[in-house]
């Protein structure tokens, strides 16, 4: 029994001593870094692992993200309970800045800023650090449209699409496809409808930066011509898209529709580039604007969504902003951006360019000035998860009607007001 | 009541397990009830302090139609879940309780499932319904089971169901060991003895077996109820919350527990205080629920 309580005591006194030193000892400089984009996951981390080697600074990178249950913020806020938050994390546009902006540090000294853009800005300060350029559109496989008989350049606006459509629809059979466009819609993959496609109606044809739309919207003043015209391009979208896919299809079996030629058009972005590498994909193909309204609109929507913020109450903020800063500056950094990654640089004295084919055509909608804004970030994640997602999610089933559709989204923003 | 009095070496091997359930339960649980009167938020914004805002949070859950969506949806497939389970289980450990060849091996395969994670199992079922059973319709000739409107998981109502066959396929064999466990309790001689007297295999069902298991009966009634009701993993994993239906007019995630609601309220809304006041709702009524399940349980068991 003595004998027992003594391996007890001295047990229990080893332990303390252990957490002791732990606690005392000066912690030396390590970054972590979370992001949110696991397809870039594997290029960071072998990044990362070579800075480290460099700069004698260990680097954790923490990806996350990329399906339903989980995402960035998400573990952000664990990570804020825990009192472990990461020295750079990733935030997305100005609803996503304001959970955080007690934390970001103002970056509008450093030397990359003027070498940028889109530096993610508030009243003038430069909080984030653009982690890519990024577009969507409609993505075309370029044969099937030749074989097709089909001019990419009518694609402009709703009466070219739906000609197109209606060509293609016919000779499903001859072009060995299931559908003629590869759309999700089920509940987690709202992101696909109620993010990117609803930018549609809040930037499509305006000037870039133009706020308008978003602003009426956000009052609760709807435009009904606008969102007939866009109520029809989402009919329209929805009734030539292969159903299984449009309905309980994910993430894979949406990108993969198209990978493999089962689809002509794919409702996605450049960010699909390593699936279609993946896929080994290598039929010719380019992004087309979208088609939400009648009158013509030539622009894809570009813009850097993503940015890195370095944490105001870190102990490694010089760390930090020298891997930032390398980035921008060295090769290696480059090289990683656009070769590892296959990201569009936000940074004008890169001079390495992607190789996968949709980044090259939003890079040529860029250099044409054909971009239209990404608006959908100035509605909270709230209303776009819980209020937009379910409504698309039942015009994709049938569930509703066009004109139910309609009068749904204009009761969702008309609650908006305050 | 008889005062115990203990010697100090009984509280110090109780108290590594005492301090843990301090730690790990009842801070937490007190401090989370504490969290669901404020605006906490668990991220970073500018001014905004921690203040007390007494039940405002629980006011906002009464007017909130997907709260009381969720939980009509989590009551009824408590129900069915709870049935299908104790149905399946307790047909199982009949089974594997006969004299039958190799009902080792149908015992470790029934248990089995219960070892995947629901969130893998979730993923795989999702694969099922979606792929799995239109190819083999499509083979066998009904090309109706690869109809877009005829998947399980496009309907809010399949999808539920859905849900229950990949609960029951998930438990039913954990449940099964507890039946096993009953059912060769039984003393032998009562069955010997309604054998002799000529009672036939259903009467003996009804007469012996089913009343001397009802001991495990209080014990798998409570665990389905609790772990149906609770369902998260699998949700999240098979459904995500849709397809998307309307209620009180306003559209909302059609299967979404409410496991999952409380999720959502906390990580998509920003809004963990919300998140929180609705787990205390939750905590409430199944306390309420399960206590009232084991005491009605408790008066039907037959002591020796």
């Amino acid at each position: 029994m003595k004998r027992t309580l003594a391996i007890l005591a001295s047990l229990i006194a080893f332990a303390g001593i252990a957490l002791m030193i732990a606690g005392c000892s000066a912690a030396p400089a390590k970054l972590t870094l979370a992001q949110g984009k696991p397809e870039i996951d594997a290029a960071l981390k072998a990044y990362a692992a070579e800075w480290s080697t460099a700069n004698k600074v260990p680097v954790t990178i923490k990806s996350v993200g990329g399906s339903s249950g989980t995402d960035l913020g998400t573990q952000l806020k664990a990570d804020l309970a825990a009192g472990d938050m990461p020295d750079i994390f990733a935030i997305n546009g100005l609803e996503d800045y304001k959970e955080w902006a007690n934390l970001t540090l103002d970056l509008s000294g450093e030397e990359w800023v003027k070498n940028t853009s889109v530096a993610f800005k508030v009243d003038g300060k430069v909080y984030g650090f653009p982690v890519a350029v990024e577009g969507w559109g409609m993505a075309y496989n370029g044969d099937l449209l030749a074989k097709a008989g089909i001019d990419p350049k009518t694609l402009v606006n709703y009466a070219g699409y739906k000609a197109a459509f209606e060509k293609l629809d016919a000779q499903k059979a001859a072009l060995g496809v299931k559908s003629v466009v590869s759309m999700a819609a089920a509940l987690d993959m709202g992101w696909v409808t109620a993010h990117h496609n609803f930018n549609s109606l809040l930037s499509n044809g305006l000037p870039y930066g133009d706020l308008s739309v978003v602003n009426a919207l956000l009052a609760g003043d709807v435009d009904a011509k606008r969102l007939g015209e866009y109520a029809d391009w989402v009919e329209l979208l929805f009734k030539y898209a292969d159903k299984t896919v449009l309905t309980t299809g994910n993430y894979d079996s949406q990108v993969g529709a198209f990978a493999t030629g089962k689809a002509v058009f794919l409702h996605q972005g450049n960010w699909t580039d390593p699936n279609m590498a993946q896929a080994k994909a290598t039929f010719p193909m380019a992004f087309a604007p979208h088609g939400s309204m009648a009158e013509a609109t030539d622009g894809i929507f570009a813009a850097a969504p993503s940015f890195y913020v370095v944490n105001k109450n870190s102990k490694n903020v010089k760390a930090a902003k020298k891997f930032l800063n390398d980035l921008v500056f060295s090769e290696a950094g480059n090289k990683y951006m656009v070769e590892g990654a296959g990201m569009i640089p936000a940074f004008s004295n890169v001079k390495l360019n992607p190789t996968g084919q949709l980044s090259k055509s939003v890079q040529a909608y860029s250099a044409a000035g054909k971009v239209y804004s990404w608006s959908q970030y100035y509605f909270t994640g709230d209303f776009r998860d819980k209020t937009l997602a379910p409504i698309y999610n039942q015009f994709a089933t049938g569930a509703i009607d066009k004109a139910k559709f309609v009068e749904l989204m204009t009761k969702a923003f008309q609650g908006l007001k305050k | 009541m008889r005062k115990a009095k203990h010697p100090p070496v009984f509280w110090l091997f109780l108290a590594p397990v005492l301090v843990a359930f301090v730690l790990v339960i009842v801070v937490p649980f007190l401090l989370g009830v504490y969290y669901s009167f404020t605006n906490w938020s668990a991220t970073a914004r500018i001014g905004e302090n921690l203040a007390f805002i007494g039940f405002g949070n629980y006011a906002k859950i009464l007017k909130d139609p997907s709260f009381a969506y969720s939980f009509m949806l989590t009551v009824v497939y408590t129900i069915l879940n709870m049935i299908a389970i104790n149905v399946i289980a307790f047909s199982l450990a009949m089974l594997v309780t006969q004299r039958l060849k190799g009902r080792n091996v149908y015992r470790a395969g029934f248990f089995v499932p219960n070892l995947i994670g629901g969130l893998i199992l979730g993923y795989i079922w999702q694969f099922i319904f979606n792929n799995a059973v239109p190819s083999i319709g499509t083979l066998l000739g009904f090309d109706s089971w690869a109809a877009a409107e005829n998947l399980v998981l496009a309907k809010s109502a399949t999808a539920l169901l859905a849900l229950v066959v990949v609960g029951a396929w998930q438990y039913a064999g954990y449940i099964m060991v507890i039946y096993v466990a009953a059912i060769e309790n039984i003393p032998q001689e009562l069955i010997e003895a309604a054998q002799i007297d000529g009672a036939s295999p259903l009467r003996r069902l009804f007469a012996i077996t089913l009343p001397m298991t009802s001991q495990a009966f209080t014990i798998t009634l409570f665990l389905t109820l609790v772990n149906s009701f609770k369902q998260f993993d699998v949700n999240v994993s098979l459904t995500a919350g849709g397809p998307a239906v309307m209620f009180m007019d306003q559209p909302i995630y059609g299967t979404q527990l409410l496991a999952m609601n409380i999720y959502n309220q906390g990580f998509k809304s920003n809004d963990m205080a919300g998140g929180q006041a609705r787990a205390v709702i939750f905590f409430l009524v199944l306390a309420i629920v399960s206590v009232i399940q084991v005491s009605v349980n408790k008066k039907k068991e037959i002591e020796l």
